[in-house]
């Protein structure tokens, strides 16, 4: 209880305009679903704070406009992200044929950073087109974890959070380590690798 | 007690100081709430106003010495402190420390490298609106630090050199007490009699004489407070540390015990509970929001907490420096339920001059081994601490399997004996936290002989008062426990003749004399005097004195009156008295022992339901966090512009409104790598500003196509286009998109362009303007075949001088409608918004050289007519 927080993480939700995005993030911040949509046209942001795995972790989520021609502006709050959330929409195949794009959105403008798929709105098997053996193929492909939320009727929103959490906390150890472990006269300049994951990852 | 009465009307006060203080602050900052309030050094206490002066954001706290009392104006106060409000200044609110807090006056400790002060102010509207300031002024500096935003308090250095104190450089501890009589000021080297005019508190006799309760006050103010490091803030130096246990051999003691016996342990040692380990609640000067969680935490304690009963075993026994020469069990075990908790008190543990003065004593190891080896066998226990002062011993063990929830363990002791000083009588204290309940055991002898009650009492309060456990910030006191057991040789004596008591306990009339017991009647009565303990009526026969070895009452010269010196009483809700006995087999001391058994709840945290609790606890404060966070709406985020001309403003207004609960400050932000936050031909009025809370701006978003940008357009390098980034200083960025159709006129295209032009310019389809604007598509021109359709010099230049040629140069000559002026100025503005002028850059200089030779001059023009 002696401080306020262990860690403190940034985390970027992108992905199409509509894909509930803001719905997400409220759900998870404020515990809150409204039915009703209202695009998000600017960059918003909300914190939370969870325990994971014996660490308190305050998260400063940011939400972004999913709309085409915020795409370059929305670019530029990427920097200094831990975590990104690429979310596409279950009944929606268009969405989810963008993921692809999003995830090159991430490679250009974050050099090393956790990832993590979501499907959101999955509540109605009726309107789902997205199959989740289908994501599932996709997301092994791409090495990143997949989940299917529906911030409506709050359905793994808290285990996604917690998982992206804790790939950027892992990964934050991962590099402390690596520093420990790696006196100075060791360090390999060449190794572009290694280099790029210490200095930007967390 | 020696508290100084303010002013009745205290608020209204404070209403007129804080009017005084604006007028001497000045007009360029804001005096917001002003108190009147005692500061207190080194014991002595000096009248002060407080005030929270700001400017812009920041805030500050000003400390005014009133040269006159009662103030009247402003010049009669001279500033003393300014101590920035920033996220370095620890503030802390408590009650004072001392007896019977009936008025209702808080202390606030403000401490920071600017000062170090304590002020004392009443319990009301005024001095809490105060508090609530600085609290909030300091939570927003701390926010704002988080979005890397570093206040400056420039505006405070003018200030500062007007101050008599509180210059980060200098202690202002010892500039306080070195101007002894308070109040310093600026004015008293001038002044011959400053110390007297210059001191109200000494006119109105308002000076303590208490020097006992200060003396512990300033030795504890002297922590770590100049360091940064937010750990070891709440700690006190070591040195410190080991004053305080100076007087006692316990840490000693356990290493000569523990050699090879790991078994006795302290607890401290074994599981690392040592004060540097783990911060006891309540004392790290965390953020507010930690406070905060804290407060609702222990609120709800109720919902993940579970009573559960320890039984707890107090024992006391005024040795009389003899060594332990009967088996203890006796006293010790007097059931066959094990205890969970023992705390077992000796008083005259070593009479010898060695332990008195050397604090050196065998004995206690004697006693220690024999308490050890007499514990309860049916269960196995591990000591947690013990501390001595001279002859008062006081050791506790607790069950084995309780080890793991037993937390912030600390000790203190209070010399009373000789002089008010000395350690042959006293009070020594252990408390700890076990888990969700603190306890604390004090083991204390207090003044002998018949007559001298009041001075028992006075050593009583002494001991309450002066115990501090310095491991927390604030040091905290033996009244701020859960459960409290008050354990000793307090020697009460009974109000009857020697032989009345003789002959009661001869016939069994304890009844008698428990009336006449000076404890009883003491606290019967309504006074202060031991509030809130609660004692048994022992069934037992009064303790003392009896013959050494023997059962036989005092037979010698000095025929003492019998008594029940020895006594437990305990303080705390839900205790409860299980036996109360004394053990008159034991003979080796002229006090028999004493011993108590009680049930005692304890509250035990069922981590299930606490983690339940403490996640919903967060969520709220993240949900309360995501409140206070800048929120606006705006009422169009999309805005199109028909028709825009040149030279010709259009505008139109988008409204925010500041939603949250906060002040709200704006800035339109540049994009990316822009210089600027919109295009050229775009502004927005005012383009930053603060809306405070439900306030609206309305910011008026113009599009101006001038000169500068006009042939950009023209050309098609640009579009009407853009978005305007909203931001919020700690908060959210909104897009606000902005759009318009230009419509192309001749100012600002290009003489290439305009000379393949024979219509009106937006007649021509944009592609191909677009087309005949790009560079050298003049050379594209097919001139042998197409050449006739070229003009040698663009129409509108040809019209405007040949207009000017005409009418311009007699002044006189009507004109028709048109004036000569406005035909010239156009002109002129055509010219400016060419992007290339008509004589080409790449021939300027050559024109130059040439312009004052005819010849050359034509050799030029022929020259530039060929190449074009």
């Amino acid at each position: 209880m002696a401080r306020e927080y262990d860690h403190l993480f940034k985390l970027l939700i992108i992905g199409d305009s509509g894909v509930g995005k803001s719905s997400l993030l409220l759900r998870f911040a404020d515990n809150i679903f409204s039915g009703s949509y209202i695009t998000t046209i600017g960059v918003d942001f909300k914190i939370r704070t969870i325990d994971v795995s014996g660490e308190r972790v305050k998260l400063q989520i940011w939400d972004t406009a999913g709309q085409e021609r915020f795409r370059t502006i929305t670019s530029t709050y990427y920097r200094g992200t831990h975590g990104v959330l690429v979310v596409y929409d279950v009944c929606s195949g268009e969405s989810f044929a963008n993921v692809q794009r999003w995830l090159h959105e991430i490679d250009q403008n974050c050099d090393v950073v956790n990832r993590i798929l979501v499907g959101n709105k999955d509540d109605d098997p009726e309107r789902k087109v997205v199959l989740t053996q289908d994501a599932e193929r996709f997301a092994e492909r791409m090495q990143i974890q997949l989940f299917e939320t529906s911030a409506k009727d709050n359905k793994n929103v808290e285990e996604m959070f917690t998982a992206i959490t804790q790939l950027v906390l892992e990964s934050k150890k991962k590099v402390q380590d690596e520093a420990r472990n790696a006196p100075a006269s060791t360090i390999r300049v060449g190794n572009k690798k290694s280099s790029g994951k210490s200095s930007k990852c967390c | 007690m020696f508290y100084v009465p303010l002013s009745k009307n205290s608020s209204a006060n404070a209403m007129d100081v804080s009017k005084l203080i604006q007028k001497k602050v000045g007009p360029d900052v804001i005096c917001k709430q002003a108190v009147e309030c005692v500061s207190v050094v080194e014991g002595k206490r000096y009248l002060r106003y407080a005030a929270i002066v700001e400017k812009k954001d920041e805030q500050s706290v000003f400390v005014f010495v009133a040269n006159r009392v009662p103030c009247l104006q402003s010049a009669d106060l001279s500033l003393e402190y300014v101590i920035p409000i920033d996220a370095q200044l620890r503030c802390h609110a408590a009650a004072p420390p001392k007896q019977g807090n009936e008025k209702g006056e808080f202390r606030l400790t403000l401490k920071s490298s600017f000062a170090d002060i304590i002020l004392e102010m009443p319990k009301n509207e005024s001095s809490t609106l105060f508090l609530a300031e600085v609290t909030r002024a300091r939570d927003l500096q701390t926010q704002s630090l988080a979005f890397g935003e570093v206040p400056t308090f420039s505006w405070l250095e003018p200030f500062r050199r007007q101050c008599t104190q509180g210059n980060p450089a200098g202690s202002s501890g010892i500039q306080a007490s070195s101007s002894g009589s308070g109040a310093p000021n600026s004015s008293d080297s001038h002044n011959p009699f400053a110390n007297d005019s210059f001191d109200p508190m000494k006119h109105m006799n308002l000076q303590t004489t208490d020097t006992k309760v200060m003396a512990t006050d300033v030795g504890a103010s002297k922590t770590t407070w100049f360091e940064d490091d937010f750990a070891s803030m709440s700690l006190k130096p070591p040195e410190l540390l080991n004053a305080s246990h100076k007087s006692v051999s316990s840490n000693s003691l356990d290493k000569i015990l523990d050699d090879g016996d790991g078994y006795s342990d302290s607890l401290e040692k074994q599981f690392g509970l040592s004060p540097s380990v783990e911060m006891p609640v309540g004392s790290k000067p965390g953020t507010s929001r930690e406070k905060f969680a804290r407060q609702i935490l222990s609120d709800r304690e109720d919902e993940f907490t579970n009573q559960t009963t320890f039984r707890v075993f107090c024992g006391t026994w005024n040795v009389n420096g003899q060594s332990p020469a009967e088996a203890l069990h006796k006293w010790m075990v007097v059931d066959n339920d094990a205890p969970d908790i023992y705390a077992i008190c000796f008083q005259e543990l070593d009479l010898s001059k060695e332990a008195f003065i050397f604090n050196d004593s065998p004995k206690e190891t004697e006693w220690q081994n024999a308490v050890k080896a007499y514990l309860h066998p049916k269960a196995s226990y591990r000591k947690v601490k013990s501390i001595r002062l001279i002859g008062v011993l006081l050791i506790v063990y607790i069950q084995e399997k309780h080890v793991p929830y037993v937390k912030f363990i600390d000790t203190d002791s209070v010399p009373t004996g000789i002089m008010g000083f000395l350690g042959n009588k006293g009070g020594v204290a252990i408390r700890m936290t076990l888990h969700g309940s603190s306890l604390c055991f004090v083991n204390c002898h207090l003044a002998a002989h018949q007559n001298e009650t009041e001075r028992r009492v006075q050593d009583h309060h002494d001991i309450l008062a002066k115990t501090r456990f310095k491991q927390f910030d604030p040091p905290l006191r033996i009244s701020e426990h859960d459960v409290i057991f008050w354990i000793g040789d307090m020697n009460f004596r009974i109000d009857l003749p020697n032989d009345e008591v003789r002959t009661c306990i001869r016939q069994g009339k304890l009844k008698r004399l428990w009336e006449q017991d000076q404890l009883n009647k003491l606290m019967k009565s309504d006074g202060d005097v031991f509030k809130g303990f609660e004692e048994g009526i022992p069934q037992f026969d009064p303790t003392y004195r009896f013959d050494a070895g023997t059962d036989v009452y005092d037979s010698s010269e000095k025929n003492r009156i019998p008594a029940w010196c020895d006594r437990i009483l305990w303080q705390g809700p839900d205790i409860q008295l299980l036996r109360y006995d004394s053990h008159p087999h034991l003979k080796v001391s002229d006090h028999k022992p004493v011993s108590a058994v009680f049930n005692t709840k304890i509250r035990v945290i069922d981590q299930k339901r606490y983690k339940r609790v403490y996640e919903d606890i967060m969520k709220k404060m993240d949900r309360m966090e995501n409140d206070y966070l800048p929120q606006i709406k705006l009422d169009k985020t999309e805005i199109i512009f028909n028709d825009v001309k040149f030279i010709e403003a259009q505008s139109t207004v988008v409204t925010i409104a500041n939603v949250g609960q906060a002040p709200v400050e704006f800035e339109f932000i540049n994009k990316l790598d822009d210089t600027s936050y919109c295009r050229p031909w775009l502004k927005a009025i005012p383009s930053q500003a603060i809306i405070s809370a439900g306030a609206c701006c309305e910011v008026t978003v113009e599009v101006y196509v001038d000169k500068s940008c006009v042939a950009k357009l023209n050309a098609g390098e640009e579009k009407m286009e853009d978005i305007l980034v909203l931001h919020l200083t700690g908060g959210k960025d909104s897009f606000i998109t902005v759009a318009g159709n230009y419509l192309i006129s001749s100012f600002g295209s290009s003489i290439e362009a305009l000379v393949q032009l024979h219509g009106p310019i937006r007649e021509v389809p944009v592609a191909d303007l677009i087309e005949i604007e790009k560079p050298g598509s003049l050379s594209r021109v097919d001139i042998a075949q197409d050449g006739g359709r070229l003009y040698m010099v663009p129409k509108e230049i040809w019209k405007m001088v040949d207009f000017l040629h005409q009418h311009g140069l007699d002044m006189n000559l009507p004109a028709g409608d048109l004036s000569v002026h406005s035909v010239a100025e156009a002109l002129l503005l055509f010219l400016e918004c060419l992007a290339q002028p008509v004589i080409p850059f790449e021939y300027y200089a050559q024109c130059l050289t040439s312009s004052n030779n005819l010849l050359l001059s034509k050799q030029t023009l022929v020259l530039g007519l060929i190449n074009v």
